[in-house]
């Protein structure tokens, strides 16, 4: 079955860093703006995630450490990550898991 | 916590699960009603509703109650039916629509932000109409079949007095023909209580004939049941009602003033009598009633352990026997129906605990029976009578969560029956301060109609608002989907509502997605609703979004431009976000006292100019301290603090628009918005200083169009998206009265320079405000420098940061005032390095005044520097042939002047008004690379009024110099003769193409002469030199100055042979003179580039090479003549030759008896001395072969750099007869081979060590001897001449050429011995 992830890194207050949609599905024009809304919404759930239960949160950075080393330590806050190494990196990732 | 009764869904329930009355009347009542403007029921129904009713109730148990609230639900008989799905839906619709209307009208016009609205109270927040729709949308389930809260309580017959026989009408009314089809197929008990009403109309007649059918009616239906009511006692219906009791049930909209009209006091009070009587005498008794019996008989067949057992085993046996998929069909008169009326009658009577226990009954029986939807039906009211009894939390949930799934798994058949249920739950969780679960109940409720979708999302939506702590993300979302539902159903002022409430949520978030999807549409919608202007300022929002496909892109534009369109409007807006304007791209080029000749020249960073123009132009900081100065007193604080700029010359803006998007977009008209004001002090200083009127500053928008004269200039670099052709346009417009002029369409790729110019034509105050332009023709955008000028760099700022930003754009226009224009002319862009040229400087001067004053300064003068003025018509090859006559004038050069690279052009040169002036350059290209020139030229102005006093002119070029010759010279001492040397020159050619001619090679200064070893012709027939090509060329270099006086070489110059030609012998080509301008004074640059001062050392020697290109591929101002090129090479010198040289001079072969005695042999060494100083040096022979070996050893590490040209060296045709090239590497093999045989076969006799003195440049002789043994070949190089140079004077900065001391290997010499016979 054709299915699509997006995968999205959300900084601070909110702010998307990285984004990127992978998966065998087409891509779909409208859809786009749907995986925002989607992950947008379960932001709250995510912040109350956080401050309950350490463990899940845990584990979901402990998954991929590797990302989390790829960020530099110039990075300005709510700036965006442009770099294309990471890019590629997550896509086979995203392979792997998938 | 607080009474359940009181909560929202308590009341709910109290007004919604009461007992109905049915109502069954003849059509005369109605008339008598409706004059009222009200039908029967509806004149009872305010009075049906008790809130201190006070009946003692006892139904199962002993223990009495007592109810204070109770209600009635009364119905026509005709409207006890399921209600119509369609028509509900019809109806529901029409809810949302005229919510949508109203709603829509009230919106403000900026939606409130998310923190604002978080601080309002609830009621506000939430739209007081879902309260209403969700009422109704419970209605449309009314009278459902499997529960029992519907059913008829009782039955209330009326029958007018005015009727005919009105006991057969009470009969007729209560014939089950017309009874609900619910009660004649069993759905529901048809044996009801009945209750039989005689409606009197007073305005008709008397009382009398009423009372009198009263006593006949209780006669026939019993005393108890039968009751008068007299209505419209008051004759005129002007009675208007203080607080209409009928408001609340005539929401269609009749003029509500009649309502009632003719009902006096006595009319109501007897109304509410009747009510109070029905309810309180007849049905709550009746109720009670029926509890206890049906009580008692579920008692006896249901209660008790034998019972259940009986009851269990005869569901089992039944299970077989189900076919239908909805379970058994029960009638009224089952056990299971009559349990669920005694639940529900309970219920209504609020015995929660009597309901509690039978709908626990029922359940499992439904449940067994897999009648699912009865199953559910019951869940949902054990769920809600938990609730009531305000005990089990938990299990009031679990059964409407229960009930609600049941009823989704039925599918469509309990969609409706789910939404209910859904409601309550909601409702529930509401009151218990479970908000964030009510929201996901909310969600679960959406059904495939989206329009309930949309309110039920919508309502969910704001639940997740009023969370604790409000989920934001989740509010916004909610809204959106339920937007998007409005949107599919039409509704498009809810969907504009919900999308403008979910724009505070993503208002500043950088989900760009997000906020495009919400704004376009809101945009979209609203243009859809004709709202154009709003539509518009949507829209905005999404242009330049650059993140999004090119397709969306392509939308986005398409809308927004075809709503413009259809506005009918040019719009103009302030910040258009489309194209992007670069702030930091935005660079203000004015002329002050610095003017520029060209655009890059203005480019150029203001320290560079700074530091050119230093010790040029007058300081300010002078001006400004010293009090006294003229200047100071000239320019007024103020012109000091603020731009100045010249009326008439042009300020350049430019800007660089950037398209932010994957499609070209089209921009015109793009203009800057000036405004010229009059200085206000000049006005009342000096009044003359202009002729025109000036107007009040408050008509500033008009001032501006009449003192300035526009001239755009217009340059567009486009650079192509996709790399296709980059094309260059210029657009020249002139307007003069209009700052806004139409200029240019240009389809933006990805981004636009342009460049504007405004040229203001009297004095005052110019300020430039912003720019303009209008995208697709349609919307004007504006773009306000002021405003977002923080982080802005004015190109040239005059005076640091410390004033307001905002003040580099205001300039002070003062009179106009010359202004020179210069020129070079035909300055190449691209030329090969050494080429030579003679350019000249076109200055002219297009103003009335002359300036005087001139000087000018070259950043460069290896490059470029300036002639003189005889020199301006000179015929440029030719002026440097040397004449025959030696005029010395030639030989002039300007050192003094351009070591200071200042040049002072003569006092009496001036540029006079609207003339021009030129002056010659000489430029050569003196090293290879890309080159800036910088020049500046300072002048004043005659006109000493003026408020500057000099202006400067700042010209630069780039040039690009390739590599062309490759010269490289060699000087080895020639050891035959101590006064010559052996130059090689080597050329190679490093260009791609070019051919060279070789042409003359010339040695500076006097001291030298030079001749060719061997004539070009038999190396290079052609003189050309190909591309790639390497040539070298042996010359001899004769010191002049040791075998002449020197007195001969000053007198007659022109015998010295210091240049040599490299053309054909035949061909009379005329040398060129090096030692004059512009030869020389070039040379003398490259000297002074490489830090060396006149003095040379004598051992050192410069050349000038000189080659022609005939046709080159350089651009040439003259391509006729062939260029010049010049090659310098300072500094050649013997460095790696020790100053002392030596020669052995003796006999080569001598014939010796040396049976009779051993040989004698005298040699002579002459050590000469080549340097200035006194050197002392030291011969010492040794006989140990060994000894010399290692010595030579040492020395061939010394001096094993010249191993590597060995291979050069030796097809050289000898023209001395001694083979003293050779290295030492050599010497050092030729030593070990012959020491080997011919060890100790003689001797140095005499001292072993010998030491003398020589003066600066002279020589000396050492008498030496050997004794030979025996016959045979020796070589006497076993030897070493330690030197050292006693300075007399200070020269040890010398550099390490000149070592102070060394050790010299003896050279190979060959002695002969014979036997003689």
């Amino acid at each position: 079955m054709a299915t699509t992830a997006c995968f999205i890194i959300v900084s601070r207050n909110d702010i998307p860093i990285y984004e990127a949609e992978v998966g065998s599905a087409a891509k779909r024009e409208d859809a786009a703006q749907l995986h925002q809304f989607v992950l947008h919404a379960a932001l709250d759930i995510v912040q109350d995630l956080a401050w309950t239960t350490s463990a899940m949160f845990l584990k979901a950075i402990d998954r991929f450490n590797d990302l989390v080393i790829l960020l530099n330590p110039l990075y300005l806050p709510g700036s965006r990550i442009a770099s294309s190494h990471f890019d590629t990196k997550v896509r086979a990732l995203a392979r792997k898991y998938l | 916590m607080v009474d359940p009764a009181n909560t929202p869904l308590g009341k709910m329930l109290l007004e919604e699960i009461t007992p109905v009355v049915m109502v069954l009347c003849t059509p005369l009542v109605e008339e008598s009603c409706l004059k009222n403007g009200l039908s029967f029921i509806q004149m009872l129904s305010p009075f049906s509703n008790f809130t201190n009713i006070d009946v003692p109730v006892r139904t199962a148990s002993d223990q009495p109650y007592r109810l204070q609230k109770f209600k009635l639900r009364l119905f026509y008989a005709s409207d006890i039916r399921q209600p119509n799905l369609e028509a509900a839906k019809k109806r529901l619709k029409e809810v949302i629509t005229q919510a949508g209307e109203k709603d829509f009208s009230e919106m403000s016009s900026d939606p409130a932000e998310v923190r604002d609205l978080l601080s309002r109270p609830e009621s506000e927040i939430i739209p007081t109409w879902f309260q209403f729709f969700n009422k109704e949308l419970v209605r449309t389930l009314s009278f459902s079949d499997h529960e029992a809260f519907d059913h008829p309580v009782a039955c209330l017959l009326v029958v007018s007095s005015k009727d005919e026989e009105p006991i057969n009408r009470f009969v007729d009314l209560f014939n089950t023909n017309k009874l609900p089809s619910l009660l004649n197929d069993g759905a529901m008990d048809p044996k009801i209580l009945k209750h039989y009403l005689l409606v009197h109309d007073n305005q008709d007649s008397d009382s009398e004939k009423a009372t009198k059918l009263l006593t006949e009616m209780k006669n026939t239906f019993g005393p108890n049941d039968c009751q008068l009511l007299c209505i419209n006692s008051s004759q005129d219906g002007q009675i208007h009602h203080q607080e209409n009791p009928w408001a609340p049930f005539k929401s269609d909209a009749l003029p509500s003033n009649n309502i009632g009209c003719f009902l006096n006091i006595d009319d109501l009070n007897e109304i509410k009598d009747l009510m109070q009587e029905l309810s309180s005498k007849h049905i709550i008794p009746y109720m009670e009633q029926k509890i206890r019996i049906l009580n008692q008989q579920v008692s006896a067949t249901r209660k008790g352990f034998k019972n259940q057992i009986k009851n269990l085993w005869w569901r089992k046996g039944k299970e077989d026997a189900l076919d239908s998929p909805d379970g058994p069909v029960y009638t009224f008169s089952s056990v299971e129906s009559q349990i669920r009326i005694l639940g529900d009658f309970a219920f209504m009577l609020r015995d929660y605990e009597l309901a509690l226990s039978n709908y626990r009954l029922i359940s499992t029986d439904y449940k067994l029976d897999k009648a699912w939807k009865r199953y559910a039906g019951v869940q949902e009211m054990m769920g809600l009578t938990y609730f009531l009894l305000d005990q089990s939390r938990k299990e009031a949930e679990y059964c409407m969560e229960n009930a609600f799934n049941t009823y989704i798994k039925l599918g469509p058949a309990g969609q409706q029956n789910a939404i209910r249920c859904g409601l309550w739950w909601v409702e529930m969780l509401k009151t218990r301060d479970q908000v964030k679960e009510a929201a996901t109940v909310y969600f679960r409720i959406c059904s495939e109609d989206p329009l309930h979708s949309a309110v039920m999302l919508e309502q969910a939506s704001f639940c997740y608002l009023l969370s604790k702590p409000p989920m934001l993300h989740k509010y916004g979302f909610h809204l959106v989907l339920s937007g998007d539902h409005y949107k599919k159903c039409d509704q498009i002022k809810h969907a504009i509502r919900t999308y403008r409430n979910a724009v505070s949520v993503y208002k500043g978030t950088t989900w760009s997605l997000i906020k495009d999807h919400v704004y376009f549409h809101i945009g979209q919608w609203y243009a859809f609703l004709g709202m154009y202007d709003i539509a518009v300022s949507h829209m905005l929002e999404v242009l330049a979004s650059s993140h999004q496909s090119k397709k969306t892109q392509e939308l986005f534009l398409r809308d927004f431009l075809q709503t413009v369109q259809k506005s009918g409007k040019t719009f103009e807006v302030l910040k258009l976000q489309l194209p992007v304007i670069n702030s930091s791209s935005i660079k203000v080029i004015f002329e002050d006292h610095r003017t520029y000749a060209s655009a890059a020249a203005a480019s150029v960073r203001e320290r560079i100019w700074r530091s050119l123009e230093e010790d040029m132009v007058p300081s300010l900081s002078t001006a400004r301290t010293n009090w006294l100065e003229l200047q100071s007193k000239l320019i007024p604080k103020k012109y000091k603090e603020s731009n100045i700029c010249v009326a008439g010359e042009a300020i350049k803006v430019g800007i660089e628009f950037k398209n932010p998007l994957h499609i070209p977009i089209s921009i015109s008209s793009v203009s800057l918005i000036c405004k010229l004001s009059p200085n206000p002090e000049e006005r009342n200083s000096d009044e003359n200083s202009s002729n025109l009127e000036l107007p009040n500053e408050e008509n500033e928008t008009s001032t501006s169009s009449r003192y300035v004269c526009v001239v755009f200039v217009i340059y567009m670099h486009t650079n192509i998206f996709n790399s296709l052709n980059n094309y260059l346009c210029l657009y020249v417009y002139l307007a003069c009265i209009s700052a806004c002029v139409n200029v240019v369409y240009a389809r933006i790729f990805n981004f636009l320079q342009v460049q504007l110019t405004v040229t203001p034509m009297a004095e005052g105050i110019l300020k430039i405000v912003g720019v303009k332009w209008k995208l697709s023709s349609s919307v004007v955008g504006f773009y306000n420098f002021e405003s977002s000028s923080v982080n802005k760099k004015v190109a040239k700022g005059r005076r640091k940061a410390k004033h307001p930003p905002g003040d580099n754009l205001k300039f002070i226009v003062i009179k106009s005032l010359p202004k020179l224009e210069g020129r070079i002319h035909s300055l190449p862009e691209k030329t090969y390095t050494g080429d030579l040229r003679h350019l000249v400087l076109q200055l002219s001067n297009q103003s009335k005044v002359p300036v005087k004053n001139l000087k000018m300064k070259i950043s460069n003068p290896r490059f470029l520097y300036a002639g003189n003025q005889r020199e301006l018509n000179v015929e440029f090859p030719a002026c440097l042939e040397k004449k025959t006559n030696a005029e010395q004038g030639g030989g002039h050069t300007n050192n003094n002047k351009m070591l200071q690279n200042l040049f002072v052009f003569p006092e009496d040169i001036s540029v006079k008004e609207e003339t021009s002036l030129s002056w010659p350059l000489w430029f050569r290209a003196a090293i290879p690379g890309n080159i800036s020139l910088y020049i500046t030229i300072y002048y004043e102005m005659e006109d000493v009024s003026n408020i500057m006093k000099y202006r400067t002119l700042r010209m630069h070029y780039n040039l690009q110099v390739l590599p062309s010759l490759d010269v490289s010279f060699e000087l080895s001492p020639c050891p035959s003769r101590l006064q010559d040397f052996l130059l090689r020159m080597d050329v190679v050619n490093k260009t791609s193409s070019e051919c060279f001619q070789v042409h003359q090679l010339s040695s500076v200064g006097r001291q030298w002469e030079i001749s060719l070893l061997q004539p070009v012709n038999s190396i290079l027939p052609s003189q050309s030199l190909f591309a790639g090509q390497a040539l070298s060329c042996f010359f001899m270099l004769k010191d002049r100055r040791k075998s002449s006086t020197s007195e001969d070489s000053i007198l007659s110059p022109s015998l010295l042979q210091s240049d040599v030609t490299l053309g054909r012998q035949g061909n009379n080509e005329a040398l060129f003179d090096v030692s004059c301008s512009p030869l020389a004074d070039f040379h003398s640059f490259e000297r002074m580039q490489q830090g060396m001062s006149d003095q040379g050392v004598e051992n050192k020697t410069d050349f000038i090479f000189i080659s022609q290109l005939v046709k080159g591929n350089t651009d040439s101002g003259a391509p006729s003549t062939p260029l010049l090129f010049s090659h310098h090479a300072c500094r050649c010198s013997l460095s790696r030759m020790s100053p002392v040289s030596w020669l052995i001079d003796g006999p080569q072969t001598i014939e010796h008896d040396f049976a009779a005695s051993l040989c004698e042999v005298k040699l002579k060494m002459t050590i000469s001395n080549s340097s200035d100083s006194v050197a002392s040096v030291r011969v010492n022979t040794f006989d140990s072969p060994s000894n010399g070996i290692q010595s030579s050893d040492a020395a061939g590490t010394q001096t094993g750099v010249s191993s590597e040209n060995q291979s050069g060296w030796f097809d050289i045709p000898a023209v001395n007869d001694m083979k003293v090239i050779t290295t030492d590497a050599l010497a050092t093999r030729l030593a070990k081979s012959l020491s080997m045989e011919s060890v100790s076969q003689f001797i140095w006799s005499g001292s072993s060590s010998t030491k003398v003195e020589l003066q600066p440049r002279s020589t000396a002789e050492i008498p030496l001897q050997i004794c030979v043994f025996a016959p045979g070949i020796y070589n006497l190089s076993n030897y070493t001449l330690n030197w050292n140079l006693i300075s007399t004077k200070d020269e040890e900065n010398q550099g390490e050429a000149d070592k102070s001391s060394g050790v010299c290997q003896g050279y190979p010499y060959y002695l002969t011995l014979l036997q003689s016979s």
